[in-house]
């Protein structure tokens, strides 16, 4: 049973108001925008619970939305120029705007978890490009080889920025690309939005 | 160390914690086992998992046997652990201790890749985590017990020299 009710048109008209309001220059911070990865999500959320943490990148609006926090709430964040950073914490949501950031954390919290023994899970969501990266390597290691209740979404868009991912590594199919992973959740997706922003370049 | 390990929130992570091999190891003899988790070399992921491990409610008390070490964990110290507290508008709070040193250069030197010290430059850079360096054998027992006890939801990195576990 997720936590919320919310559908995929949902989570659409969400990002495409934030797109309104950014392009009309009421953000006044960068916003990271989804599209194309409904459903992923809402599959992945089929099993989180509202006990469980969610760590996230600077694209977070969606798992704040799937987690519980009410939209108008969430909105409010955004346009206070907080997007990049999302963090709820009475719902357990942590994002951070470095790349690999979240993943030893997401691992640390995990092994709090299991050392107090608790029922709690995490789940940490990073694109592709982080998915290559050595933290993410080590991190994913030693939470496999420790069982630590954490889960890895990978969210592949193809792209780091307006960095073609597999063109850098010289890579045709990635490494988490369709593999079976006991604690990876791989997905790829494509998106209608640039990197940050929706499209309009808006000048303070 | 003993006296940290009383308290059921605190454990002890890093390298040479469970086995021997600094100095640092032989402040953590009498503490009991299931308080040591000994962890792979992995500065970056050390670091963020002991803010993960503050942020699910223990006290992690993580240690960089030297300052050029640390240097590794730099970006989950300075703009995760330290960022934590403001990008959440203080909703999380994850108090850690990081313990490092500066390396000895007395009876032998280890050269110029394991004598740093950075107090300073991470002064700078850390606007949350308080950096507590110790010079005197008097200032270990109230750092700790500051770093332990505080209420304000800050981390401290406390910095220990190595020529004086001997000398002091």
């Amino acid at each position: 049973m997720p936590i919320t009710q919310l559908t995929a048109e949902d989570l659409i008209l969400f990002e495409e108001d934030i797109a309104t309001e950014f392009n009309a220059g009421m953000i006044r911070a960068p916003v990271h925008l989804y599209y194309g990865c409904e459903q992923s999500m809402l599959d992945v959320f089929e099993n989180v619970r509202p006990q469980d943490w969610v760590l996230c990148s600077w694209r977070s609006h969606y798992q704040s939305l799937l987690k519980g926090v009410p939209p108008a709430e969430v909105k409010a964040e955004i346009m206070a120029g907080r997007s990049i950073t999302l963090c709820f914490p009475e719902y357990r949501v942590l994002s951070s705007a470095i790349v690999t950031g979240i993943l030893p954390i997401a691992t640390g919290i995990a092994l709090g978890i299991k050392r107090r023994g608790g029922s709690e899970k995490v789940w940490c969501f990073l694109g592709e490009m982080t998915a290559e990266t050595g933290t993410a390597y080590e991190s994913i290691k030693y939470a496999t080889n420790h069982d630590l209740p954490v889960h890895f979404v990978v969210e592949d868009n193809g792209k780091s920025v307006c960095t073609d991912t597999r063109k850098t590594w010289n890579q045709e199919k990635l490494t988490w690309e369709d593999t079976s992973h006991p604690k990876v959740t791989y997905y790829r997706y494509e998106t209608k939005y640039p990197h940050a922003g929706a499209g309009v370049r808006v000048q303070f | 160390m003993d006296w940290l390990a009383q308290d059921p929130r605190v454990m002890f992570l890093g390298q040479a914690v469970e086995y021997a091999g600094t100095a640092m190891t032989n402040t953590l003899k009498d503490v009991p086992r299931e308080k040591l988790l000994e962890m792979p070399v992995d500065e970056e992921l050390q670091m963020g998992i002991t803010t993960g491990l503050a942020l699910d409610g223990s006290v992690p008390v993580s240690i960089y046997p030297r300052w050029n070490f640390l240097l590794l964990a730099t970006n989950q110290l300075v703009s995760h652990l330290d960022k934590i507290h403001t990008m959440s508008r203080g909703g999380y709070a994850p108090k850690a201790i990081i313990r490092t040193g500066i390396g000895s250069e007395r009876p032998l030197h280890p050269g110029h890749q394991h004598v740093g010290d950075y107090t300073e430059a991470f002064r700078l850079m850390c606007k949350w985590v308080e950096v507590i360096r110790l010079d005197e054998p008097e200032q270990i027992f109230p750092a700790y017990e500051k770093a332990l006890l505080r209420e304000d939801g800050r981390s401290t990195l406390i910095v220990e020299w190595g020529d004086y576990y001997s000398e002091k």
